[in-house]
């Protein structure tokens, strides 16, 4: 999985890529504690090219969803497929992640 | 198609053991939503058995059976701990339950597979998908 940043209307947009899965999500865990050591307080994850999730990966974002809380942050995401959207919506996460359709409607919100 | 396979207690192989198996399964033509969702649910009942099964002993197995019957595909993974008390899984859709970072890969196993059923006290899963095929 890769890990691509870059920044929109004072938003970090991080673009991952591939996979997020029990193998995975640790690489994911170092990149958002390099966005919390940088002391980021807008971020929105897009999951445009993000073409599986398990429940590692679920759990490696509700980390960082409460660290980015505590520190006062915000947290939405994009651009998900119809797949990777149903986990979200099985789980019921969509009720506790900001998830819009696409990156300018997120940015538009944060 | 009946697969029969020991999987060492590593994580780390998961992914590759299910690319493997993707590809034996292929001639049944199952629909990639369909297999986005099998796949998830073996995954998730892997990591189980591993982690909490086998406690990650890289000298115990997992057992996976894949068998298809018509237009079933029915997966049993099998480890070799004490179980568990799987009639009392917390719903992790539940409010106070919804920032906890465990406890989601029963529940979606239920929800994505058509029939679940645990045997010798929660050591045994067997996945059943009705599955279609790819227009």
């Amino acid at each position: 999985m890769n890990v691509k940043e870059e920044r929109a209307n004072g938003v970090l947009v991080c673009i991952l890529e591939g996979e997020v899965n029990i193998n995975t999500s640790p690489e994911l865990r170092k990149a958002f504690d390099e966005i919390i050591r940088n002391k980021e307080s807008k971020v929105l994850v897009d999951f445009s090219s993000v073409s599986y999730i398990d429940s590692s990966g679920l759990a490696t974002l509700i980390e960082m969803l409460q660290r980015l809380k505590r520190a006062g942050g915000r947290l939405c995401f994009s651009n998900m497929s119809q797949k990777v959207k149903n986990v979200f919506e099985i789980t019921k996460l969509d009720k506790l992640f900001e998830i819009f359709e696409s990156r300018q409607e997120a940015l538009q919100s944060l | 198609m009946n697969i029969s396979e020991k999987v060492p207690s590593r994580l780390e192989i998961i992914p590759e053991f299910i690319s493997s198996l993707a590809e034996k399964i292929k001639p049944l033509g199952i629909s990639s939503e369909q297999f986005f969702n099998i796949r998830l649910s073996l995954e998730e009942a892997l990591v189980n058995a591993i982690k909490y099964g086998n406690k990650m002993d890289p000298q115990l197995f997992v057992d996976v059976v894949v068998e298809s019957q018509g237009d079933k595909l029915i997966i049993i993974v099998k480890d070799k701990g004490q179980g568990f008390d799987f009639d009392n899984v917390l719903d992790p859709t539940k409010v106070e339950n919804l920032e906890k970072t465990s406890g989601r890969g029963i529940f979606l196993i239920k929800n994505l597979m058509d029939e679940v059923e645990f045997s010798d006290g929660g050591s045994q899963i067997k996945m059943v998908k009705v599955f279609n095929k790819d227009e």
